[in-house]
């Protein structure tokens, strides 16, 4: 056999140079790969290879100012699949089946979300622990011959978290809710979602390509930090006060449109009640709270059903004090009392003219009370709620002055609080704001602004001219109640000086005292405040917004209210008619609740109830001095030597001047009829109860004047035959209140 | 070294004793790929059979058959297979035929097995060995013919003939790896350098008219261009083989380690081992095996030029060539840097009849060292 040639041999080595060199090339290639795509794919890797399960993070608690709880979130379980593991099992049907029956879902709906060509379908989230227990018994599910078999393999059940509003409806606008993936969608859910939602946790697990985890290979667990609690500034008692009495009004004076109420300290600004009526339950916050409206959009089909649900719904979670806004009208006109003050350009003597309307450019624009209030002052004028005055003091102020303190007092920004929606109006712009808009401005006419702003501008007066920032948030806290953050109370800025504040304040307590807000007088409260009643838009379709802003105590204030009653329609709708009573009643239980103290003037306690003392049993001789101090009269009955009943009975509350009846024997011979006082002035009451020897006693315990009030009901009733001395209820309403 | 007589001592050729360095080489490269089929089939093998030494233990098992016939085949001389040249490819054209018959076994749309059961083989591994023996044999004894356009014609068509079969089977990489081994041989014996070129051009012509008229090789070559631009589809394979070599780094993840085995890479214990040993061995892991081959083929060059004739030198140019061109074809592969085509690495590719196969092929390179002039 032949050898191999020279040339072949060199062939050989040739073939094995071209060898090396491909195998060098294909070992830079590796190189390349591994080193310079390297980190890229690497990544790219471990995103196909690994699973991330985010854990919920636990959402903060919300407190109200004394610690009550107004949400929470609860543990619940989430339902989830693998459809994967779900096709490889084989049991999508059975699945299907209990999956849909224990949830209460669609069947058809499960089923496909089965055979999706995934390797994670969530079934149903916040699934409370019965059902879940339901679910977890078909996974360890004991066969007829003793095994213990998975029949629900591909299912899988996780933590969830479920929100709970303790009270239910209690302060819904300001508390809001949560969505599905408990993000906050309203309220302080929605504004402070940043320091309740916490930091949700991860487990990254490796997982094989049909997304089963694989075991031992890798996890890497990232501890999910629970959300902040958030403490409120509300009180959930005044809150509850204001909503119960927001209820009543609005069933007393058939109101239309809802109504709304914000009390505030005014000293921090802090808000101690924000309420928006109707309000809704926050444990089931996209039902609405209206079944008519439900009912009327039933009715409704497809894209108009939609939009009508969504018209209604967002109407529902609308926080009236915030978001919503209205012609302040005459409650404004503390407002431009103080400009005018802080102007100098009128003195609280000054006096003016009202013939019932002034003439304003080519306009008459008149007073409420169209015969005019004549001659008054410039107290008188605010008291009386004058118009002519206010367009005259308007007129002082100019409108370059009155826009710099519409701006000063933040009616034209946001007032900075810390819910969601916070609305502002455009005012007039500056080169159409003449004579007629200054003059209708100046009583709060023409403009729109918020409830909120307000409250804030009017804390200005109360805070010795200073505005402060109305915040809804007091404190951030852990779970060990270790305070993270505070909430400081911020002034906005210094409006107006001291003086003029303590001035309007003044003023604004005798509008209470004497003028058309009457109706919101609490005796040793100090109140002082300003009805307001405004005619909505357009004009002449007989809608109104009565309205209330008052505060107490008028010489340092301590809270500030205000209350809105949109489209009262009831036989009354004046402001001082139908907002004044209800905003006194809120604030005698806010002021009582709050423990402030009462301060009572000297003309109070002339007309304050005084105890009637006991001298059952004593001689006659002694009675006198039983009596001496007690501001009470007293008339003795027969010549006995010892008293042996009296009329009233010892302890009985009657007005200082009364007189109290005392028998030395028992006769009904002095026995009185109680007369009709019903429709009666003030004085002709007292001159009637008097006269039949009977004790008067005014219900509401306010100082009432002639002519603007008249009795309303009596008690006990005309006609009934009873003991002289006996105490004869009379309850007064205003009449001309505006 | 005494080897058991299995043969009888008439018939066993121990010549001048066995190049061990070749030995050790080959017994290392089986060794690293046993390993490399564990570690890469263990996940599959768990998931898809249930058994998570299901692979292992037929490679195994082939990897013993391989060595008996490594020893058979080094103790048989080398001339016997110059006198069994042509019958032997007889037997394989008829071999090749009977696959495309219905006697052969379809799997996945190719026909490439014979055999019942369990027990199939590939008539192609076979044709590569029947091939080389023959081309080494007729050009031992018509070395002047081939510098004439006609001899180099008569070759092209004896290799066109065994490489058109596999490729009707279809098995496109089976026909690339044997035209290249029988391009080599007729290179080696002495081919006339024009005809080379010339053949080099239609070559390539002829590769671009094939992807041309199958739509299959088509999208893989243009999935080679940019395997990321089909991930799902076409580019998937590639692209998982590209995260497995990319996420070795120097040192890999660590021997077991691999997170692409876990069904992402599609059968990673055959022809994407190499991606593999890349992830859990790195760059290091790598090298060692293209060093090993190297080695190999360093070696098996040495013995070819060092080759008692001109028929050995041939033979032995040949099996090593063959090696060569599937480490290279597999690996140029699996690093994106050519068309998928499923061209298995030798000796550590998972599949029964190619290990035991190239272990025999080792065997007749070992007897080709026993006659060695030193």
């Amino acid at each position: 056999m032949k050898d191999m040639n020279l040339q072949g041999k060199k062939r050989i080595f040739s073939v094995f140079a071209f060898v090396v060199i491909v195998l060098v090339a294909l070992v830079g290639r590796c190189f390349w790969i591994q080193f310079v795509d390297g980190p890229n794919l690497q990544i790219r890797a471990i995103e196909q290879q690994t699973k991330d399960k985010t854990i919920n993070s636990k959402r903060g608690v919300i407190y109200d100012r004394n610690g009550k709880i107004l949400a929470q979130s609860a543990s619940v379980e989430l339902v989830s699949v693998n459809p994967r593991e779900i096709a490889d099992a084989g049991n999508a049907d059975f699945v299907a089946d209990t999956l849909s029956s224990i949830l209460g879902l669609d069947r058809n709906a499960v089923f496909e979300k089965l055979h999706k060509n995934s390797s994670y379908e969530i079934i149903k989230r916040r699934v409370e622990k019965p059902e879940a227990e339901a679910i977890r018994g078909y996974m360890s599910y004991t066969n007829e011959s003793g095994e213990t078999v998975n029949m629900m393999k591909g299912v899988y059940l996780s933590e969830d978290t479920k929100r709970y509003y303790p009270y239910g409806p209690l302060a819904a606008h300001v508390i809001g809710f949560v969505g599905t993936d408990n993000q906050g969608l309203s309220g302080v859910e929605l504004s402070f979602d940043n320091y309740l939602k916490g930091l949700p946790g991860r487990v990254v697990t490796a997982k094989n390509a049909i997304g089963t985890d694989m075991p031992y290979q890798y996890e890497k667990y990232i501890n999910p930090e629970n959300g902040a609690n958030l403490v409120l500034t509300i009180d959930e008692t005044i809150q509850h006060f204001v909503e119960k009495h927001l209820e009543q009004a609005v069933a007393e004076y058939n109101v239309q449109n809802g109504a709304a109420c914000i009390i505030m300290n005014c000293k921090t600004g802090e808000i101690l009640a924000m309420a928006t009526y109707p309000s809704y339950d926050l444990n089931d916050p996209f039902t609405l709270n209206d079944p008519a409206v439900q009912a009327e959009i039933d009715a409704l089909s497809g894209e108009e059903r939609t939009t009508r649900y969504n018209e209604a719904i967002q109407q529902m979670w609308r926080n009236k004090a915030v978001v919503d806004t209205y012609e302040p009208g005459s409650t404004f006109k503390g407002i431009t009392t103080a400009m005018a003050l802080e102007e100098n350009v009128v003195g609280v003597n000054d006096m003016f003219n009202c013939s019932g309307h002034l003439q304003v450019g080519p306009h008459s624009i008149g007073c409420w009370k169209s015969g005019g209030h004549g001659s008054l002052t410039f107290v008188q004028g605010v008291e009386n709620s004058c118009n002519p005055v206010f367009m005259t003091v308007g007129s002082r102020i100019g409108p370059q002055n009155f826009y710099k303190y519409y701006k000063a007092f933040g009616f034209a920004e946001k007032t900075g609080f810390d819910l969601p929606g916070e609305a502002v109006c455009a005012f007039h712009a500056m080169e159409n704001f003449n004579e007629v808009e200054l003059a209708t401005s100046s009583f709060g006419q023409s403009f729109q602004i918020t409830p909120l702003q307000l409250v804030t501008a009017y804390s200005a007066i109360c805070n010795d001219g200073t505005m402060v920032r109305p915040r809804i948030a007091k404190a951030l806290v852990d779970d060990d109640g270790n305070v993270l953050k505070t909430f400081e109370t911020e002034y906005i800025r210094k409006v107006i000086s001291a003086e003029t504040a303590a001035t309007t304040r003044t003023i604004l307590e005798s509008v209470v005292t004497n003028g058309t807000s009457k109706n919101a007088y609490i005796p040793g409260f100090r109140i002082a405040g300003k009805t307001g009643t405004s005619e909505k838009l357009p004009r002449g379709n007989g809608k109104y917004i009565a309205s209330f802003l008052g505060f107490a105590p008028a010489n340092d204030p301590e809270i500030i209210g205000l209350l809105i009653l949109d489209e009262p329609m009831g036989d009354t709708y004046m402001g001082g008619q139908i907002a004044a009573p209800t905003f006194k009643l809120i604030f005698d239980d806010v002021l009582r609740y709050m423990g402030v103290e009462p301060q009572y003037t000297t003309e109070e306690i002339e007309t304050m109830d005084l105890p009637v003392p006991n001298v059952v049993g004593l001689p006659v001789a002694d009675v006198s001095n039983a009596f001496a101090n007690s501001g009470l009269k007293y008339q003795i009955v027969g010549d006995g030597d010892t008293i042996v009943s009296q009329i009233p009975n010892g302890g009985t509350a009657l007005p200082s001047g009364s007189t109290v009846v005392l028998y030395t024997r028992e006769t009904s011979e002095n026995d009185v009829v109680v007369p009709d006082v019903v429709g009666c002035s003030v004085t002709e009451t007292n001159r009637r109860i008097t006269n039949a020897g009977l004790n008067i006693k005014i219900s509401g315990d306010a100082e009432v004047k002639d002519g603007e009030a008249v009795a309303a009901t009596q008690s006990p009733p005309p006609g009934t035959l009873v003991p002289k001395g006996t105490v004869v209820t009379v309850e007064f309403k205003y009449i001309n209140v505006h | 070294m005494k080897f058991p007589r299995l043969l009888g001592k008439t018939q066993t050729d121990r010549g001048k004793g066995i190049d061990y360095t070749f030995l050790t080489v080959v017994i290392m490269l089986l060794a690293y790929g046993l390993i490399m089929v564990f570690s890469a089939s263990s996940a599959s093998a768990h998931y898809r059979m249930g058994d998570t030494f299901y692979f292992i233990k037929r490679q195994g098992i082939c990897a013993v058959i391989g060595l008996i016939g490594m020893y058979v085949f080094s103790v048989i001389h080398y001339k016997k297979y110059y006198k069994w040249a042509l019958p032997f490819l007889g037997i394989v054209v008829i071999l090749l035929v009977l696959v495309l018959t219905p006697l052969g076994v379809e799997v996945n749309g190719a026909s490439r097995w014979l055999g019942f059961s369990f027990l199939t083989f590939q008539p192609s591994e076979l044709a590569k060995f029947a091939l080389i023996i023959f081309l080494a044999k007729y050009l031992t004894d018509n070395g002047k013919m081939l510098e004439k356009p006609g001899g180099f014609i008569a070759n092209l068509v004896i290799i066109g003939l065994i490489a058109g079969l596999v490729l009707l089977e279809p098995h496109m990489s089976g026909a690339m790896v044997i035209a290249g081994v029988g391009v080599v041989i007729l290179y080696v014996a002495g081919a006339k350098k024009l005809h080379l070129s010339i053949l080099a051009v239609l070559g390539i012509v002829g590769a671009f008219g094939l992807i041309a008229i199958a739509p299959y090789r088509m999208a893989r070559f243009t999935t080679f261009l940019d395997p990321f631009a089909d991930m799902q589809g076409e580019g998937f394979q590639i692209v998982q083989s590209l995260y497995a070599i990319g996420s070795g780094g120097f040192f890999g993840l660590g021997l077991g380690q691999s997170r692409q085995k876990f069904l992402y890479l599609p059968e990673p214990q055959n022809d994407f081992i190499f991606s593999i040993i890349c992830e859990e061995l790195g760059f290091f892991g790598a090298l060692l095996v293209i060093v090993l081959f190297a080695v190999l083929i360093w070696k098996g060059i040495q013995i070819a030029m060092r080759a008692p004739d001109k028929f050995s030198s041939l033979l032995v140019a040949g099996i090593i060539s063959l090696v060569a061109i599937q480490v290279i074809l597999n690996i140029a592969v699996v690093t994106s840097s050519m068309p998928a085509t499923g061209v298995p690495l030798p000796f550590f590719s998972y599949g029964g009849t190619s290990l035991i196969i190239m272990l025999c092929g080792m065997g007749i390179v070992l007897n080709v060292t026993r006659h060695i002039k030193k």
